[in-house]
C-alpha cells in the first residue's frame, strides 16, 4: 500500500462515510459559488476551495475562512450536478482543521464550535449567554454595545431566561458521551 | 514468516515515520487511511498486530472499529495498539482529564507522539503475549 | 386523537418562547396532541459537526430513543435544525448498522434503546399532512384578510433533499397561508439562506445575508414574514436594526412563527400566542384580525 497521499485524498478520507461522490468528480463548473450566499464573504469561493484541494494547496486552503464562512444552508448540495455534498465536505474542512488546530487566526468559528460542544457535554441543553464571551468582545466597544441593548431588549420581552437549564440524567448522560469519546473516567 | 502489522490512520506524515521505525525493526507494516479500507483490509489479510488511531473520518472512529473488531470471530484475538493525539485533538471537552487506557478490553494505548523506543517495546511485548496466548489454546 | 413525540429544542425555551405557546395552542385547537419528550437534551444544531460528527449522532439518537420509549411512533420538531439533525440521524441509523451498534453501545450507558421506528416531521408538516388544509380551513374563525404575508422557507425544513421533495419552489407554505385566508407574497429569495449561525460567527455576512430577504420582501409589500424555525426568526427579527445600522435601511417588518398566524386566524387570543414579545411589534399588522 502507497502512503504518499495527496491533499485531495487526506480529505477524502476524513469525507470516507459522506453519502455524496467523491470531490475529485467537481467540473469545475461554479454552481456551488454562484449558489452560496455568503461566498463574497469566503476568501475563496466553494469551487475555487475544492480546485485548491484537488490541485494539493493544502497551507491555502487551510488557511482560508471559507469553510468556516459555510452556514450550512445546503444550496450548493442540492445543485451540484457531480452530486458532491459540499456542505459536507465543509464539515469536513472545519473537523481536519481543528483537530490539526490548524486554523485562520481571528475565527470566531472554532472558539464558538468548541464552546458549544463543551455546553452541551457538561449541561445537556445550550443557552445562548453562555456563548457570548466566545464573540462579544470580537466586534470592538460598538458591538458590545449593541449586542448588551439586544440582549436586554429580549430580556425584558421574556425571551432570554436568567439561568441555564440542565437536563435530570446528566451523570448518565456524560457518561453516555465518554462511550464515543474516550476521555475522562467513567463515573 | 514476517511479522506483519496493520496500521490504520488517516495522518500521512505520522504514518510514514511509524513505518520506518517499524520497518527498520524488520516488521512488514500495512497501511489503510480510513475505517472502511482498513477493515477490509483486516479481514482480506493475516495480520499479527493492528495500530489503530482514534480521530478518523466522522470522530472517534477508532473506538467503533476496535470494538467491531473484538466482535469478530476472525479477528478478535488480534493484538491493537491505540496510537492517538486525541486528548490534543479534542482536549477542550474534558480539561486535564486522561484517555482510557482501555475502552476495549485487552487494549493498549499509546499518546502521540510516541517515542521509537517504547513503540517497539510495545509492539514486541503485545506480539509475545498473542503467542503466548495462542500456545494455550489446545489443538 | 394522535399522539405524537414533541421535540421543542432550547431555543424554544428562550428566544422563541412565542413559538412554543403557539404551537402548542394551535395544535390543541387542531387536535393534535404534542406529548413532549421527558429530559430530551440539546441536538447539537450545526456546532457539533466540526468536532465528532459520532457525538452529533449520539445526542440525536438519545432524544429519538426517549420518544421510542414513550411507545409514540412520530418524532416532531417545530426547529428546522433541530429537524434536520433528528431526520438524517434516523435515516443514517437505519442504513448503516454498524453506526446504529456503536451509538447503542453509547445509550447503552443512560439505559437507553434505539430500534429506528421513528418518522421525523416538522411541525409544518404534521399541520398540512395529518390535520389537513381542508380541515384548518373549517376552523379558521378571523381570515387573515388581505394580510400580505411572505413565506419565508429558509434551509433546512427543505434541504438537504428529503424523498421526492421539491427543493426549488416548493409552494406548501403558501398553499397553508392561503387556507389562513392571507396572501401570500410571491418573492425570489424564500428558500434563501438567513445565515444562521454566521450571525454569532461572521457578524457582517449574516446581516448581508437577513439584509437581502428583508429587501425583498419589502419590495415585496408584504405585511409581514412567516417563519417555520426560530434561528430564522432571531435573525430576521431581533438583528434588524443591526441591518439597518450597517446598510442605512429602516426596516420595521414583523416577523411571526407561522403558528402566530395559524393561531390568530384559530381566533386564539394574542398573548396567548405569544404575540406582544416581538422585537418589532406584529400587533398593528395582525390588529383587524381581531
Amino acid at each position: 500500500m502507497d502512503i504518499e497521499m495527496s491533499f485531495s485524498e487526506e480529505i477524502a478520507n476524513v469525507m470516507y462515510a459522506s453519502h455524496g461522490n467523491p470531490i475529485t468528480d467537481c467540473l469545475q463548473c461554479g454552481t456551488c459559488s454562484g449558489t452560496c450566499p455568503a461566498a463574497e464573504f469566503m476568501d475563496h469561493t466553494p469551487r475555487t476551495i475544492i480546485g485548491l484541494i484537488n490541485a494539493g494547496y493544502k497551507d491555502e486552503v487551510l488557511a482560508s475562512n471559507t469553510f468556516w464562512s459555510c452556514a450550512s444552508c445546503y444550496h450548493c448540495t442540492v445543485r451540484c450536478p457531480a452530486g458532491i455534498d459540499i456542505a459536507d465536505m465543509m464539515y469536513a474542512l472545519k473537523r481536519y482543521s481543528m483537530w490539526k488546530g490548524e486554523h485562520q487566526e481571528g475565527l470566531i468559528g472554532p472558539v464558538f464550535a468548541q464552546s458549544f460542544v463543551k455546553m452541551i457535554v457538561d449541561s445537556g441543553r445550550s443557552y445562548e449567554p453562555l456563548l457570548a464571551p466566545t464573540y462579544i468582545f470580537k466586534n470592538g466597544p460598538r458591538g458590545l454595545v449593541q449586542e448588551m441593548q439586544t440582549a436586554t431588549g429580549l430580556m425584558l420581552k421574556g425571551r432570554l431566561p436568567l439561568l441555564p437549564k440542565k437536563i435530570k440524567g446528566l451523570k448518565k448522560f456524560r457518561n453516555m458521551v465518554r462511550r464515543i469519546i474516550p476521555i475522562g473516567e467513567p463515573t | 514468516m514476517n511479522t506483519k502489522i496493520m496500521m490504520i490512520d488517516d495522518d500521512p506524515d505520522f504514518v510514514a515515520g511509524i513505518k520506518s521505525i517499524l520497518e527498520k525493526a524488520d516488521y512488514s507494516v500495512d497501511v489503510a487511511h480510513n475505517p472502511k479500507d482498513g477493515f477490509q483490509a483486516l479481514q482480506a489479510g493475516r495480520y499479527d498486530l493492528l495500530l489503530l488511531d482514534i480521530m478518523m473520518g466522522r470522530g472517534a472512529e477508532g473506538v467503533a472499529l476496535a470494538r467491531k473488531i473484538r466482535k469478530d470471530p476472525k479477528l478478535k484475538e488480534m493484538p491493537v495498539l491505540i496510537i492517538t493525539g486525541l486528548r490534543e485533538q479534542i482536549a477542550f471537552l474534558f480539561p486535564g482529564q486522561s484517555v482510557h487506557p482501555h475502552f476495549v478490553e485487552t487494549d493498549e494505548l499509546v499518546e502521540k507522539p510516541v517515542e521509537p523506543k517504547l513503540l517497539l517495546e510495545k509492539v514486541s511485548s503485545l506480539l509475545a503475549l498473542a503467542e503466548e496466548k495462542k500456545q494455550k489454546v489446545p489443538g | 386523537m394522535k399522539q405524537y413525540a414533541y421535540y421543542p429544542g432550547c431555543s424554544l425555551e428562550s428566544m422563541a418562547t412565542s413559538y412554543n405557546l403557539s404551537t402548542l395552542e394551535v395544535a390543541q385547537t387542531l387536535g393534535v396532541e404534542l406529548k413532549e419528550i421527558k429530559d430530551w437534551n440539546c441536538c447539537g444544531a450545526t456546532a457539533y459537526f466540526p468536532v465528532d460528527e459520532l457525538l452529533a449522532h449520539t445526542l440525536v439518537a438519545r432524544n429519538l430513543a426517549l420518544a421510542e420509549k414513550d411507545g409514540l411512533s412520530d418524532f416532531v420538531a417545530p426547529c428546522s435544525a433541530c429537524y434536520k439533525n433528528a431526520y438524517f440521524t434516523n435515516a443514517y441509523l437505519k442504513k448503516d448498522p454498524d453506526l446504529a451498534e456503536h451509538i447503542n453501545y453509547a445509550l447503552e450507558a443512560d439505559n437507553l434503546h434505539i430500534n429506528g421506528t421513528m418518522t421525523v416531521r416538522h411541525l409544518i408538516e404534521v399541520f398540512i399532512e395529518d390535520v389537513g388544509l381542508d380541515e384548518i380551513g373549517k376552523k379558521v374563525t378571523h381570515p387573515l384578510k388581505g394580510l400580505r404575508v411572505a413565506p419565508y422557507y429558509g434551509c433546512q425544513l427543505l434541504r438537504p433533499r428529503k424523498e421526492n421533495q421539491n427543493v426549488e419552489n416548493p409552494q406548501f407554505f403558501e398553499n397553508l397561508l392561503s387556507a389562513l385566508g392571507a396572501e401570500a407574497v410571491d418573492y425570489p429569495s424564500k428558500t434563501r439562506c438567513c445565515g444562521g449561525s454566521l450571525i454569532v460567527t461572521n457578524r457582517k455576512a449574516a446581516l448581508d445575508m437577513v439584509h437581502i430577504l428583508l429587501q425583498d420582501a419589502v419590495n415585496r409589500k408584504a405585511d409581514v414574514i412567516a417563519t417555520t424555525c426560530p434561528m430564522c426568526n432571531v435573525n430576521l427579527e431581533v438583528y434588524q436594526n443591526q441591518v439597518n445600522r450597517e446598510f442605512g435601511t429602516q426596516y420595521s417588518i414583523p416577523v411571526m412563527y407561522f403558528t402566530q398566524l395559524m393561531g390568530v386566524a384559530l381566533g386564539i387570543k394574542p398573548a396567548k400566542l405569544g404575540i406582544g414579545k416581538e422585537v418589532v411589534s406584529g400587533e398593528p399588522a395582525l390588529a383587524f384580525a381581531y
